[in-house]
């Protein structure tokens, strides 16, 4: 079992350091540059030739690629991000500010797509073709198909404007309320982000599970279970979901670094402080080392969860780790 | 579009933060044009009602400022912060003229090419010190430092040769050429040198916190959520009548629409898609209305002069004349726009309103294009000369979308007069790295106005082709580039502004460029908000400017916040 972690290991070195350069050079090799970046389609400006060179300097840009390479990795390997060009700040600071917002929002929408997708999976598995199976997944893929930003401004202009009932946009009132309101009210500006990010994924989730348990339920130990009398929900439950959660394990590996990468339309759109504008932002206006730092932190991320995700699987099935 | 782009002069972006409690003053020197009367829709609401001082105004802001060092700053949320905290040397009024602020008085040598500026006394920092000549050195200082990233200022100095205090109380500046325009550079808010010392210019501090010598002082700022400014104790001018300015960052148009609409906001920015949609939203009228100006800003396309297409002054006339204005104005902008034809906005001092714009006329066009050799010798359907088809790629911004509509209507008219152009929407970076590095041959383009500078010669001069300037179009024409250059050395308005309507007749019959339209600036407000003045130079970039507001009481919003 430690020899399998090590060899998965020594693999995930390579794939990161390929990951790194990749993304090192689609960045450096992208037309644009952080002085064409400056101003916005909104407020623009030229910059001459001149101005442009200087701003290369100041920003170390006019050494040669392979020179800023060496540069960026040497500071890497000591845990240093670099600093951000827009503000100077180390790029660590910015990530750190904004990765609570955002593992709060989609650790929720994550944890609320399960918890409806799965009974949904579930329900319409034991009964394929079913009346309910028929219409989930009629409903399901209408939801999968809402563009987000449409749906987000729907549901703002219901809830928020017309009702009232929900807050608009933000993390919390300003100013916020103390103590236990105060936890009502980031509750309360979670609900619509929550819900925007969580309709989209249940088709996929839903229809997932049906078809581990669809699978399963055919099963020989599934057909014993319902003969020694065991009823049909906990047939499903307790014996072809159990199964059928397998691949929905490993799937999940895949999808927790997910986490980290926030949602660029949901959070712009919610004003919400998280990684996903900070990401899309730095990209516009060629922030190399927070696009990079970001980058780094997302491939460390998917690749430890990649691994974890291995692990857990040799754990759970003897055959993985004997064939490796 | 019109926000869209490009231009310079942001440049000078700067240029415009306005304050309160400025006084006009005795500046002798340069004092700019008198701007014409505003066309229409220009308001002042400064005489209407008895302002009440106290309550909270809600501001939005489109994207996070990078920092709120003056020096530093590269965009418009920087400066609508700054606005409040930060007071200039000198600023600009409603009419477009330059008036005191923290320098009282400046006098201009009579070679035109050094300042001498006297500060106000009494003017201190919220850390009680003064403000001193060494904080106006200091700043300006930076501002030419080569390792200080300042894209706003540093164009404004790049001439400056010296600058030193003759006392605490004023200092003088030196240019190395004559220039009518130099004393805008100082619309410029200062930094406390004292702050600085044995810090890193860069990641200071106060970049982040910065020190007010205004009326305000900033009170929070929450990364990417808002900014909240509350009253400066030390500030002893005329003072803003809000007690607190909260900033949120709403990037979303719509949302920030919506936002208004409950009553989070008091003001945004909307476009014409959001107008039209506030007419016929009952909600929307009873709580708040639009606010609609013509600033200093146009679109234009852009033709690179350097290219065989366009190289010949009919051609440029021809394509001029294949743009349907009159349809973009009344289809795409609804009315509330103006064809220009030259480079500057019909309220500038040196646009002339008797110089008519080229008219629509397809079949002149083909005239001029085919005097000028393009004709279709292959039966293709397309134009050629010497082997070669006239078309070429029309470059646009992916994020503009009255950009895109205008080249939508221009492709269609082209390719009844033989001429292709394939629309090529591009991500704002890679598009102005290819306009300004000159690899395009068309590109729809703006000319954001930050400060009422008129001066055309950066963007036109032949002499100020890139790589040395931004002539990004090539433009060169002997008798313009004259006239460029005795305008900027006049330092008499009225001989400039002469000067000017004479230049403004070259750009009409040897057109650089396409010039489209000037387009009003849209803003929805709170009804409570009142106190509204606009200039020229749009809500903000000019004194008073949102100092002006004022909240009216009995108005929901405060309550209306979840």
């Amino acid at each position: 079992m430690i020899s399998y972690v090590l060899r998965r290991l020594a693999l995930a070195i390579p794939t990161l350091g390929g990951i790194v350069v990749l993304v090192f050079l689609l960045l450096h090799l992208a037309p644009g540059s952080p002085a064409s970046a400056a101003g916005s389609a909104e407020s623009g400006r030229r910059v001459s030739a001149s101005a442009r060179e200087e701003m290369r300097r100041l920003y170390g840009l006019d050494r040669p690629l392979p020179e800023r390479f060496v540069r960026w990795i040497g500071r890497v390997a000591r845990f240093d991000l670099g600093e951000s060009f827009a503000d100077r700040r180390p790029v660590s600071e910015r990530i750190r500010e904004a990765l609570p917002a955002t593992l709060v929002l989609n650790g929720l929408a994550l944890f609320f797509t399960l918890a409806i997708a799965i009974p949904i999976g579930v329900a319409a598995g034991g009964r394929p073709e079913g009346v309910f199976d028929r219409t989930s997944a009629v409903i399901l893929f209408a939801l999968y198909s809402m563009p987000v930003f449409w749906a987000a401004l729907l549901l703002q202009t219901l809830l928020s404007v017309k009702l009232g009932w929900l807050p608009l946009y933000g993390v919390s009132s300003d100013p916020a309320p103390a103590g236990l309101a105060g936890v009502a009210d980031r509750l309360a500006h979670l609900a619509l982000p929550v819900m925007c990010l969580t309709y989209a994924s249940l088709a996929f989730f839903a229809r997932l599970v049906r078809a581990g348990v669809v699978e399963a339920r055919s099963q020989d130990y599934v057909t014993a279970a319902l003969a020694r009398g065991v009823s049909r929900r906990g047939a499903l439950w307790r014996h072809a979901f159990r199964n059928a959660l397998l691949p929905l394990i490993t799937l999940l590996g895949l999808l927790l670094p997910g986490l980290l990468s926030g949602s660029v339309i949901v959070e712009r759109i919610f004003a919400w402080p998280g990684l996903g504008r900070l990401y899309f932002d730095s990209i516009l206006s060629r922030d190399y080392p927070v696009v990079l730092g970001l980058s780094l932190v997302g491939a460390v991320a998917t690749l430890a969860a990649t691994l974890a995700a291995d692990v857990a699987y040799a754990f759970a099935d003897p055959r993985v780790r004997e064939e490796s | 579009m019109k926000r869209l782009g490009p231009a310079i002069l942001l440049a000078c972006l700067a240029a415009c933060r306005a304050k309160e409690g400025a006084r006009p003053t005795a500046g002798v020197g340069p004092t700019p044009t008198e701007a014409p009367r505003p066309a229409l829709g220009f308001l002042d609401e400064s005489r209407e009602g008895t302002p009440v001082a106290g309550g909270l105004l809600r501001r939005r802001l489109v994207g996070e400022p990078a920092t709120l060092n003056a020096v530093l700053q590269s965009g418009l949320p920087e400066q609508q912060v700054l606005q409040y905290v930060s007071r200039q040397l000198v600023d600009f009024n409603s009419r477009l003229e330059l008036v005191g602020n923290l320098a009282e008085r400046w006098i201009v040598s009579d070679d035109g090419r050094e300042y001498r500026f006297d500060l106000q006394r009494g003017a201190v920092w919220e850390d009680g010190t003064p403000v001193t000549s060494a904080d106006a050195v200091f700043t300006i200082r930076r501002i030419v430092d080569a390792r200080v990233p300042s894209p706003v200022f540093k164009p404004l100095f790049a001439d400056l040769e010296v600058i030193e205090a003759v006392d605490p109380a004023s200092f003088r500046a030196r240019f190395r050429e004559r220039d009518a325009f130099h004393a805008y550079a100082f619309a410029l808010p200062l930094l406390p040198a004292h702050r600085f010392e044995g810090q890193s210019f860069l990641k200071a501090r106060d970049n982040r916190a910065p020190l007010s010598n205004g009326p305000y002082r900033v009170a929070r700022w929450k990364t990417q959520e808002s900014i909240e400014l509350e009253r400066n104790p030390r500030w002893n001018g005329a003072a803003g009548h809000f007690d607190r300015i909260v900033f949120r960052i709403v990037p979303e148009n719509s949302v920030a629409y919506l936002a208004l609409v409950e009553g989070s906001l008091d003001e945004t920015w909307i476009d014409q898609p959001l107008k039209e949609r506030s007419a016929l939203d009952r909600r929307f009228q009873t709580c708040c209305r639009v606010v609609e100006l013509y600033n200093l800003d146009y679109n234009y396309i852009g033709l690179n002069n350097r290219s065989p297409l366009f190289s010949d002054s009919r051609v440029r006339r021809a394509m001029t004349m294949l743009l349907d204005r009159p349809a973009i104005v009344q289809g795409l902008y609804r009315g509330s726009a103006r064809i220009i034809s030259g480079p500057w906005a019909p309220d500038s001092p040196a646009y002339d309103a008797s110089v008519t714009p080229l008219p629509f006329d397809p079949q002149e066009a083909a005239e001029l294009l085919s005097q000028a050799g393009w004709r279709d010798t292959n039966g293709n359907g397309t134009r050629d000369r010497a082997g070669r088809e006239f078309e070429f790629d029309l470059l646009v911004s992916a994020g503009s979308n009255a950009g895109r509509q205008i080249d939508e209507i221009f492709a269609e008219e082209l390719s009844r007069a033989g001429i292709r152009a394939r629309i090529r929407p591009l991500e704002w970076a890679t598009f102005t790295d290819r306009v300004d590095s000159g690899a395009y041959e068309a590109a729809t383009l703006g000319w954001a106005a930050a400060d009422p500078n008129p001066d055309p010669f950066p963007y036109w001069h032949s002499s100020q082709v890139p790589p040395r300037g931004i002539n990004i179009a090539h433009y060169s024409n002997p008798s313009a580039d004259r006239l460029m250059e005795e305008a900027r050395r006049e330092l008499d308005p009225e001989k400039r502004e002469a000067i000017y309507h004479r230049l403004h007749r070259v750009f009409r019959n040897d057109p650089p460029v396409v010039f489209v339209v000037n387009a009003t600036q849209k803003y929805a407000f709170r009804r409570r908000v009142r106190g509204l003045i606009t200039s020229p130079l749009g809500l903000f970039g000019f004194s008073p400017g949102p100092l002006s507001w004022w909240g009216a009481p009995g108005d929901d919003v405060s309550a209306g916040r979840k």
